[in-house]
């Protein structure tokens, strides 16, 4: 009975959390509304029992994720007015597909009928007598080992991907080498000039900088795109 | 433990991390040397997959046979071809980096995942891992307003058909109680036995696939990115990952989804027919030739879906057959297109290719080739495809359907055979640079397959059919 | 394999002086060209030895499958016997000498190499054509003909004339066609084979059958005949489908002579000696052969009369001497058709070919109202060209007299209505064909020279590359039917043509014609004499009188001059209703309907394509919300449409 009531509880605020992350006009406020989503949605997995899901789903998208998203939107200065525009341009026909929608799915789910030994073909039946983590541990690295392995090259793509489109080795930044400039002699950059005298310059000679050859400076970037605009 | 199953895909993924490990470790610029290795890889796989046996393995998520080795073969070749093309490309955009070739190996291995994919979460990460590679790819002239904004496009809207795709597999499951096709397959054996949601989940799916396979409406991404992406990526943006998702669709929709023929067919009959109808008018106007191609490939993959509409193992060996010369043709184009570059700049107007026979007679003859095989005009392979698929239409009664398909084929080849005209008869315009040989020779085996395809037609047919007969049991 | 070798050689010639014609130059290109007719002529004449003297079998050489759809088999194959190998051995002989004698008569022609890649291949279809085994094939080399004829007729094709003529034939001949097109297929409805053997094998079975046709029915082998002799009557020029013949002089003399010697219109004539097993069994058919035969023997013969164009007279004799050889046929005599058919190659060729020469000597006049008096000029040409208006006057001993007299023997041997016909109309012919032949020598060669001064200075002897061939034509003028009269038409004619003509057994022309009285053997040869004294008499010794008796008899001269107004007839009720009917189908239906709907169809498809392009906004939003509608639609069109 209490499972029941705390069932409909969380269920309930979820729903509305979330509704409020989509409709929330202040984007911080939108995150929070989905870390309280998360949480809900961790309490109904602890009420099915699956406490570890639970535990993870607040870790990583509370701890990880939602944090995350709040610090992005919290740097990024994104124009609230213009995103408002957006929205109420779009929201007469949102709204129209949005209600068709919904009214399809309830037909839908009007004929809802669990297919007959579909029990049968549950992956997971509980067993009480092992733990939950021991259970998803089971299963994810034997029935699942593909699907997991999958996973983590999807992760890796996602790595790779945020490198690649992110990082850049400029030519201009400067890295330090500890181990040149240890070993670096006064002779390796400095030469000694002869200037005339009686010249305006105070001493016979003085050390500067050698001239190097210096580098022509890198060709403008002009040719990177590939120059669809014509 | 049936892991031996899976051997490609493994060797392959290995192949992938091992040159990402090497590009990073390689003290100079690794990316020709990576791109050749995975070219390497890519070789090595398909020896594997043809020599793979027929078995169902981890757990039932994964099933090695006829129709998937067909497959993966093909992606296999779409994805070598890709990396080819790319090569001179990329050093000339300074795009030399040699994460691309790794991006594009991870990507086919969730292609190889989809054509083999036995259960509906094995599906969905084969999905995932393919286009995420992709977004990447498309993205991948960072600097290059029009490239970020493909992929930004592309992931965006392929992240809500992921949702459609996620939303209709878990209509599926709930409705159904099982994600394994086998499972559905006895589950669902008759229409009655289906209940609305399960339908109405395989309707989400179907739009999810569909927008991989850019089927309209859900193509709109498709001249977009086709445009904005580097051309290689486009190039290979437009074979392999279509053929993955085209087998997907064909293997999900008559597998487990067969006896919901009479629920799916008029669906696929109506996006194949927008798809057509589009593809062949929109490109009439277009003077971008990237843009042009994504219209094409658009009415392209409308084609086959006519032969997957039949629901036939006829049908299906037609859809087949012409994914296989699609590949060809549209990879040699492709290969045309990147060899289009003025004084080191690349150029895609139509307009570019005038008078391209006075300049460049074999570059122009290949093109005309793939030009007149696009069209449909025999006997090249492009016809072979057509007529499998109209043939297979109308054995199964769907007149309308082939007829729609011959009447865009005809519109189809106004714009095909105006690129022809435009190269033969217009007046010549500043010659290109010289093609490099990478190029010259995806153009040339793409032309010879395209030309030859009627001499072995035969074998490619047999196998197809093979492989179609795996699907229906 | 001589024989293959025979058909073949000129192919390649004409393929190498075709293809590398510009390179090799001229001179090659003729060279390689009479090399393959010469090697042609040598393979075909010893082929048909072996077969006639050396009794080799008779048999058919197969090369290969060409169709294979259903139960329509067809073969590319050579048929090697009597009638084919003496056609053969007849049409590589004569275009061989009219090769070496165009290496002399076009030597100052710009495209040497074009013209002699065009004779080969014209000698080539007429080979095919006359060594096929099967309907297609033998269709195959009669449309190769056509097309090698117009592109001959055609080939100074900056003169408007000659292109005009060369679509005359062209069209003319597809009119023919078509019936020997529709012969073909209901040929092919009633046996279901159209290979030779195959037919005739199996004639006896299907006489009886009938095909329903406007209303009636009719024996279909009389339908088949009809239609097959239609396609005989284009190529051969028969009345009615003549036109193109006289107008056909618009190409070099020696294709001319090509065309009336050796190719092209003996094709009609070789076609009813080919289908004889099946004519057996159409009499009303043949007895339209032989109809039509015999009135167009007898209004060439007139129209010849009074043409001025020396090429005219001779072409109008073709016309005519084609006539008595559908006259043969259509009585069942195909023997003496071929006999004649064989003959007439010789004198004629040598006509056209001593036309060519008198044409060459007096500076390309062609009109005889401007020669005469030429004679001891040109003493050679003089000497064969009336060795050829002798063999064509029927005089004795010359081959002419054999055969013409065989066919009116024949005709009137037949004992029947059209044969009687053919017998009159051939007798009166034969007299007419002698008066106009000499007037012809005569006004050409003899008289005061009517050509001016300058002209006359001129004439010379041709060079020995066209004498020679002139001779070797006179003797085979002098001797192809004394040789050959008892072989193809004595009592053992068939060990002579073995199975290639099969004759009803009801079919005794022959014998009867052993029996005719003898003032039907005396007639020919009479009226020809008469016809000879005629035009001496009127040419030689009354020079006025032509002229008084063409202005006596105005409207008559006026009639044959113009050539019994065929061609105005057909420009009145065929060309002109054509034209304007083109001309309506043009503006109206073309430019209007057929250029319009598409021109419409086209215009709207590019208004569609620029409303499609109009969605492509470039706004994500725009396109995830086409994504949901389509999603939406789909699920909709499911509920609604299908569930």
């Amino acid at each position: 009975m209490i499972a029941t009531l705390a069932f409909y509880l969380f269920a309930g605020i979820l729903l509305v959390s979330a509704a409020m992350v989509v409709s929330a006009r202040n984007p911080v406020h939108a995150v929070l509304f989905l870390i309280l989503s998360f949480f809900n949605a961790a309490a109904l997995f602890l009420l099915a029992g699956a406490e570890f899901l639970a535990m993870i789903l607040v870790i990583v998208y509370v701890g990880a994720v939602a944090v995350l998203f709040l610090f992005v939107v919290m740097m990024l200065d994104i124009n609230f007015t213009q995103l408002r525009e957006g929205f109420q341009r779009y929201l007469p026909v949102g709204a129209t597909i949005g209600v068709v929608l919904l009214a399809e799915l309830v037909i839908v789910f009007g004929g809802w009928r669990i297919a007959p030994g579909s029990d049968a073909h549950r992956f997971a039946p509980i067993d009480v007598a092992v733990e939950n983590t021991r259970q998803i541990g089971n299963i994810l690295y034997t029935d699942y080992i593909l699907l997991f392995q999958a996973s983590g090259l999807i992760l890796l793509v996602a790595m790779i991907g945020a490198i690649v489109l992110t990082l850049r080795d400029r030519k201009t930044s400067l890295h330090q080498v500890v181990s040149k400039q240890v070993a670096r002699m006064p002779a390796d950059t400095l030469v000694m000039v002869d200037v005339i005298r009686g010249a305006g310059v105070p001493a016979d000679h003085y050390l500067r900088p050698k001239v190097a050859p210096v580098a022509a400076p890198e060709a403008a970037h002009d040719s990177h795109g590939h120059g669809g605009h014509h | 433990m049936n892991w031996i199953s899976a051997l490609p895909e493994l060797v392959l993924a290995c192949a992938g991390m091992a040159i990402l490990v090497f590009g990073v470790l390689a003290p100079k610029n690794a990316f020709r040397l990576a791109s050749m290795f995975t070219i390497a890889a890519f070789l090595i796989t398909a020896m594997l997959v043809m020599g793979g046996t027929t078995s169902l393995g981890y757990s039932g998520l994964f099933s090695s046979d006829a129709f998937s080795q067909f497959v993966k073969l093909l992606i296999l070749a779409a994805a070598t071809l890709g990396v080819i093309v790319s090569l001179d490309y990329s050093e000339h955009e300074n795009m030399q980096r040699f994460e691309f070739p790794v991006l594009i190996l991870l990507s086919t291995v969730g292609m190889m995942l989809m054509a083999s994919a036995a259960n509906l979460m094995s599906l969905y990460l084969g999905v995932e891992l393919m286009s995420l590679s992709i977004y990447v790819l498309a993205a991948f002239a960072r600097d290059n307003l029009r490239s970020a904004e493909a992929g930004l496009k592309y992931f965006v809207l392929g992240a809500l058909a992921s949702g459609l795709l996620l939303y209709g597999i878990s209509l599926v499951y709930g409705f159904s109680g099982s994600m394994n096709f086998a499972d559905l397959s006895a589950e669902l054996t008759s229409a009655s036995q289906a209940s609305t949601g399960v339908t109405i989940g395989v309707v989400f799916i179907v739009a999810g696939l569909a927008f991989k396979v850019s089927a309209v409406p859900f193509h709109m991404w498709t001249p977009d990115v086709y445009e904005g992406a580097p051309t290689p990526v486009t190039a290979f943006m437009g074979t392999a990952p279509k053929v993955a998702a085209m087998a997907l669709l064909v293997r999900l929709l008559s597998g487990p989804f067969a006896h919901l023929l009479a629920q799916w067919q008029q669906l696929i009959v109506l996006v194949a027919i927008a798809s057509m109808l589009l593809g062949s008018l929109a490109a009439i106007g277009q003077k971008n030739i990237k843009r042009l191609m994504a219209y094409s490939s658009i009415g392209h993959m409308g084609y086959a879906l006519v032969g997957l509409a039949a629901g036939t193992p006829l049908g299906v060996k037609g859809v087949l057959i012409y994914l296989v010369t699609y590949v060809f043709m549209n990879v040699g184009t492709f290969a045309c297109i990147l060899a289009m570059r003025r004084r080191g700049r690349a150029v895609e107007g139509i307009a570019d290719l005038a008078g391209l026979a006075k300049t460049d007679l074999g570059m122009a003859l290949w093109l005309a080739i793939f030009m007149f095989s696009m069209a449909g005009i025999p006997p090249f392979s492009g016809f072979w495809g057509k007529l499998f698929i109209f043939q297979a239409a109308v054995t199964q009664g769907m007149w309308v359907l082939a007829v729609i398909g011959v009447l865009t084929s005809v519109i189809g080849a106004y714009y095909y055979i105006r690129i022809i005209k435009v190269m033969f008869f217009d007046d010549a315009a500043e010659a290109f640079d010289a093609r490099p040989a990478s190029l010259s020779f995806v153009a040339v085996a793409g032309g010879l397959f395209t030309t030859g395809f009627f001499l072995f037609a035969a074998p490619v047919e047999a196998a197809a059919l093979a492989a179609a007969k795996v699907i229906f049991g | 394999m001589l024989y293959a070798l025979a058909v073949f050689a000129p192919l390649v010639g004409s393929l190498i002086a075709l293809l590398f014609g510009r390179q090799i130059g001229d001179r090659a290109a003729q060279t390689v060209t009479i090399a393959g007719m010469v090697l042609a002529s040598i393979c075909g004449v010893s082929s048909f030895v072996d077969l006639i003297y050396s009794g080799v079998p008779a048999g058919v050489i197969s090369l290969g499958t060409w169709v294979e759809a259903g139960s329509f088999h067809v073969e590319w194959a050579l048929r090697y016997d009597a009638l084919s190998a003496v056609m053969v051995a007849m049409v590589t002989c004569v275009a061989t000498l009219i090769h070496i004698y165009s290496a002399g008569y076009m030597a100052h022609d710009n495209t040497i190499w074009k013209f002699f890649s065009y004779l080969s291949l014209f000698t080539f279809a007429m080979l095919m054509l006359v060594t096929a085994d099967n309907l297609l094939q033998l269709f195959f080399g009669w449309e190769g003909v056509g097309l090698a004829s117009y592109l001959l007729i055609g080939y100074y094709y900056d003169r408007p004339s000659a292109g005009a003529a060369a679509m005359k034939a062209f069209i003319v001949n597809r009119v023919g066609d078509l019936g020997f097109a529709l012969g073909i297929a209901l040929l092919f409805m009633v046996f279901g084979t159209i290979s030779f053997d195959g037919i005739f094998a199996a004639v006896s079975q299907h006489q009886n059958d009938s095909y329903h046709l406007f209303g009636t029915d009719f024996r279909a082998l009389e339908v088949i005949g009809v239609l097959l002799f239609i396609g005989a009557m284009g190529k051969s020029a028969q009345l009615g489908l003549h036109v193109w013949l006289p107008d056909a002089m618009e190409g070099p003399t020696p294709v001319s002579a090509l065309i009336h010697a050796a190719t092209m219109v003996t094709a009609g004539v070789f076609l009813m000696a080919r289908m004889s097993p099946l004519m057996e069994y159409a009499p009303y058919a043949l007895g339209f052969v032989c109809f039509m035969g015999a009135s167009t023997a007898l209004f060439a013969a007139t129209i010849g009369c009074v043409q001025n164009d020396i090429k005219r007279v001779i072409a109008y004799s073709t016309c005519s001497q084609l006539g008595y050889m559908f006259i043969a046929a259509g009585v069942g005599a195909y023997q003496a058709s071929v006999f004649h058919l064989l003959t007439h190659a010789f004198f004629k060729a040598l006509l056209f070919l001593s036309a060519g020469s008198v044409i060459h000597a007096m500076s390309e006049e062609q009109d005889i109202r401007k020669m005469g008096g030429i004679w001891k000029k040109i003493p050679l040409t003089y000497t064969v060209m009336f060795i050829g208006s002798l063999a064509l006057g029927g005089v004795y001993p010359f081959a002419g007299y054999y055969s013409k007299d065989a066919i009116l023997e024949a005709a009137y041997a037949a004992h029947t209505g059209v044969g009687a016909y053919g017998f009159w109309c051939g007798l009166i012919a034969a007299g007419l064909t002698a008066f106009y032949s000499w007037r012809l020598l005569i006004l050409t060669f003899h008289g005061a020279p009517r050509a001016d001064q300058h002209t006359m200075d001129h004439v010379h002897e041709s060079p020995w590359v066209m004498t020679v061939p002139l001779i070797l034509l006179a003797v085979g003028a002098v001797l192809a039917g004394v040789m050959f009269h008892e072989q193809l038409l004595g009592e053992h004619w068939e060990h002579f043509w073995g199975e290639s003509i099969k004759l009803n057994p009801a079919n005794k022309v022959l014998e009867h014609m052993e029996h005719v009285p003898g003032w039907v053997r005396l007639a020919p040869s009479v009226i020809g004499l008469a016809g000879i004294a005629l035009a001496y008499i009127i040419y030689m010794g009354m020079p006025a009188l032509p002229a008084r008796v063409a202005a006596a008899f105005g409207p008559l001269y006026r009639f044959l001059l113009n050539k019994w107004y065929f061609d105005e007839l057909y420009n009145a009720i065929i060309v002109r209703p054509l034209f304007c009917l083109a001309r309506g189908l043009w503006q109206v239906g073309d430019a209007t309907i057929i250029d319009g709907v598409p021109n419409s169809v086209a215009s709207l498809t590019g208004a569609s394509s620029g409303q499609v392009v109009k969605l492509q906004t470039g706004s994500i939003a725009n396109y995830a919300f086409a994504m949901l509608i389509g999603v939406v639609a789909l699920v909709s069109i499911f509920l609604i449409f299908l569930r």
